[in-house]
């Protein structure tokens, strides 16, 4: 029974820290989706913060400044995306699509420049964020493994999540953004400045984007990889749409992704071919998205 | 008559506006007293929309000036029309469905508590309001499923909150019931004696004879007089919209054929509980134009929608000729041999986005001369196009203009032309003269009646008795979802109409 337990706790643990990185990008995307933004171009931000991370790092070796690097850097690349969107009516899709590809080549090119390494860069010397201390729950090893070994960003996620429901339905400005989404022309001709709220919706997400790839390349091992988001943007808003938009709706989408991450995870010390689990998280989204649909079709149908 | 001063809250001055090539605005000046109801009338795509828009805020003119109080102002956007103390209540609700009363109202003012909404405060702000200018609402309910009476008074109410002086109604009556109508307007006069200045933009020369004070007439862009209404008579008003005198439409003795649309014993139910439609059971002979009567919101537009194939009835018999088209696809009712006028123009009759020339053969374009092997045949379609517009007068600059661009009555003249001109033998049409001048209601019960002359089968959904009374062959009255009453031509009064579409029983 104790190992069963054991056993439980490890892959809550590991389902928090595969979860967290996507809730950031997730919250991102749900506010996107609340101003009618179809932010394809959070996995291409994501990225953006991953390496920033990492090079700014390197270079000053303060976990602070390489926080704000990644957000930062992130936020603009969004930035113009987003006036691309509004400002300039072009296709969301392909505004996205255009980030992804541009950062994705952008970042394998930069890091072979600046760490002459092509595929990935490890380094001891990279200082990784802090760890909550969990040395105070010692008389309860099954909470120190459940809690052990994460970091601040992870805590903040949620805390972020609960901010952010506060935000978007007791705010005035959250108010606005919901209003836009539903009718932008109405927002409009009651003197709202639409598209400078969605512009700046789609700067934010992209700032969010930006914690979500700083925490994925800092917060277990510290590395990058070339592409090392994988998808998980493109998950991630899978997860928004899941949660309907809804900042703990997200939690519960990411959690599910997260839990499939896990569960990947630990099956590769299993028999089964590795290659079949590395694809389970994706089948995942599929499944659950389709589902999801079908709910929702069948909902509209009634 | 309201104490009104004489004193000028608003002047327009040499309003210019053009679109391209197209003036919609030509030189118009326009004056505002305090306290006054201003009628502001014309034919389809005169102008009057534009003008309006000029004022608040959404369009910007080309020429021209704008005088508050004697002083000059510029109005670049709504914001700051209201902060001028402007209101608009648009052609087209400017609302958001799934939000409250209270927060469709306080939108843009909302009152706050530190970082927070202050809804509390908000709902009690709203229902002091409705109260103070006798607009009863609940502030706490969601816009959506709202009928459109309510709507509206959240319009109002806003333009209300939002502490304008001068409100501008554009075509507000246009989908009202009679009832909605009648408080409409008297709530018009109470805002007028409150201090405020209305104008109001309408088609309906007995509404602007009921409540307003003075009328400007436009046509093509211009204004072309101005009339005291004490002073004038509807006979004159028409005149001076459409620059002719309109004859009546004369509608000769034919007898019916045999019955090409029947249906029998129709139901729907919603959420399996109360029926909307109850055992339906009428029929339109050849030749015949058979109205239905009813308050809006009693089941004509689920018993056309169900008709057509729009949504599925739970059982019944739909016969088009004999043969039974219940539950069948859109497409499949379509060749049988019916054409719609839909009551929403821009939900289900055209895509904003289209040109005025694709529009004109949606749902059609399958017809051998409009389509060959799933190609278009491009000519046909600009001939056939060009020649709607040009018979129906659609206003248009050209055929691939945006079908948005067009004047709410040019979009719906254009509709109303592409269903009549299909030559099938059953026509359904749902509140056809909906937003159009009387020039063309004048034109579009012609070609109803010519339609039916030639003998087709003609199904008249309309909320106008008036509409209804004069071209119908044959009435029934819809009431809940029932049949409460069926009568030939001339056999009845419109106030027994009136009586039963309130659920009066057969007299
Ligand atoms: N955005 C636009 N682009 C091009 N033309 C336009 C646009 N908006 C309006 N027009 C044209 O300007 C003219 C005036 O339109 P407006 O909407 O003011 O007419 P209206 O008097 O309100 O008519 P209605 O009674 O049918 O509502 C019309 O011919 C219309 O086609
Ligand atoms: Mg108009």
């Amino acid at each position: 029974m104790n190992i069963n337990a054991n056993y439980l706790a490890v892959v809550f643990n590991s389902t928090i820290r595969m979860m967290t990185p996507i809730l950031f990008v997730g919250l991102g995307s749900a506010l996107c989706n609340r101003v009618f933004i179809f932010n394809i171009g959070l996995e291409g931000t994501m990225l953006t913060g991953a390496f920033a991370a990492i090079v700014a790092n390197y270079y000053t070796g303060s976990i602070f400044i390489s926080l704000l690097a990644a957000m930062i850097s992130a936020m603009i690349v969004s930035w113009i995306a987003g006036i691309f969107m509004v400002k300039f009516k072009g296709a969301m899709l392909v505004v996205g699509v255009s980030i992804n590809m541009l950062i994705s080549g952008l970042t394998t090119f930069l890091m072979q420049i600046i760490f002459g390494v092509k595929g990935a860069y490890v380094s001891t010397d990279l200082v990784p964020l802090h760890k909550i201390d969990v040395s105070m729950l010692k008389q309860w090893p099954i909470l120190q493994t459940m809690f052990g070994s994460l970091t601040y960003l992870d805590f903040f996620a949620f805390i972020l999540a609960i901010i952010l429901y506060f935000f978007l339905f007791r705010t005035v400005t959250g108010f606005r953004m919901r209003s836009v989404g539903i009718n932008k022309v109405a927002a409009q001709s009651l003197g709202i400045n639409a598209d400078r709220l969605q512009i700046g919706t789609v700067a934010f997400s992209g700032l969010l984007s930006g914690i979500g790839g700083c925490l994925l390349t800092m917060g277990g091992v510290t590395m990058f990889a070339q592409n090392i988001t994988a998808g998980r943007g493109y998950i991630a808003m899978a997860a928004a749409t899941l949660g309907a938009a809804h900042p703990l709706g997200v939690v519960a989408g990411s959690a599910f992704f997260g839990f499939a991450q896990s569960m990947a995870n630990m099956l590769q010390n299993s028999s089964i071919s590795s290659q079949l689990t590395m694809a389970l998280p994706y089948l995942a989204t599929i499944l659950a998205l389709a589902i999801y649909n079908f709910a929702q079709i069948r909902r509209h149908a009634l | 008559m309201r104490n009104q001063s004489n004193d000028v809250i608003l002047r327009m001055e040499n309003i210019v506006k053009c679109y391209g090539s197209l003036i919609a605005n030509d030189n118009v000046s326009l004056h505002l007293n305090r306290g006054e109801i201003l009628a502001v009338i014309g034919e389809n795509g005169a102008g009057k929309t534009t003008l309006m828009k000029v004022l608040y805020g959404l369009e910007h003119p080309d020429k021209g000036d704008i005088y508050l109080n004697e002083k000059k102002i510029q109005i670049h956007n709504a914001a700051q029309a209201i902060a001028n103390g402007i209101g608009m209540v648009q052609q087209h609700f400017m609302l958001f469905d799934p939000f409250t009363v209270t927060e469709n109202i306080v939108y843009g003012k909302e009152p706050k508590k530190g970082l927070f909404f202050d809804l509390k405060k908000a709902n009690q702000t709203i229902s002091e309001l409705s109260r103070k200018f006798d607009l009863p609402l609940n502030p706490t309910t969601k816009i959506q499923g709202m009928p459109v009476g309510l709507r509206q008074r959240v319009e109002i109410l806003k333009v209300l909150y939002q502490n304008a002086d001068i409100i501008v109604f554009d075509e507000p009556t246009a989908v009202l019931t009679p009832q909605e109508v009648h408080e409409l307007l008297n709530t018009m006069k109470r805002l007028a004696e409150a201090g405020k200045s209305i104008i109001i933009v309408t088609h309906k020369l007995n509404e602007v004879m009921e409540v307003a004070d003075r009328a400007m007439v436009m046509r093509l862009g211009k204004h072309v007089a101005y009339r005291n209404i004490a002073d004038t008579s509807i006979e004159e008003l028409s005149f001076l919209m459409v620059g002719r005198h309109l004859v009546e439409t004369e509608i000769p003795e034919i007898s019916p054929g045999k019955d090409i649309l029947r249906i029998t014993d129709l139901c729907l139910t919603r959420d399996g509980a109360v029926p909307i439609l109850d055992h339906i059971s009428i029929h339109v002979n050849a030749g015949e134009i058979v109205g239905i009567a009813g308050v809006s919101g009693n089941g004509q537009s689920d018993l056309v929608q169900c008709i057509f194939g729009l949504q599925k009835a739970d059982s019944g018999q739909i016969l088009v000729n004999g043969k039974n088209v219940f539950n069948c696809p859109v497409k499949e009712v379509r060749h049988s041999g019916m054409a719609m006028i839909p009551e929403d123009r821009f939900i289900w009759g055209s895509a904003a986005q289209a040109s005025i020339a694709e529009t004109a053969i949606m749902g059609h374009y399958e017809k051998p001369s409009f389509s060959k092997k799933g190609f278009l045949n491009i000519r046909t379609i600009r001939e056939f196009a060009g020649k709607l517009v040009k018979e129906f007068s659609v206003k248009a600059d050209s055929i691939a203009q945006k079908t948005s661009s067009l004047s709410g009555g040019n979009a719906q003249k254009l509709i109303v032309a592409r269903e009549i001109r299909q030559n099938t033998p059953i026509l359904i049409a749902c509140e056809p003269t909906r937003g159009i001048d009387i020039g063309a209601i004048q034109f579009v019960h012609d070609c109803l009646v010519e339609k039916r002359s030639e003998g087709a089968a003609v199904l008249l959904v309309s909320s106008e008795l008036s509409e209804i009374l004069k071209l119908s062959d044959r009435i029934y009255v819809i009431y809940e979802g029932k049949i409460n009453g069926e009568f030939k031509r001339g056999n009845v009064s419109e106030e027994e109409l009136g009586l039963l579409m309130v659920g009066s029983k057969k007299l």
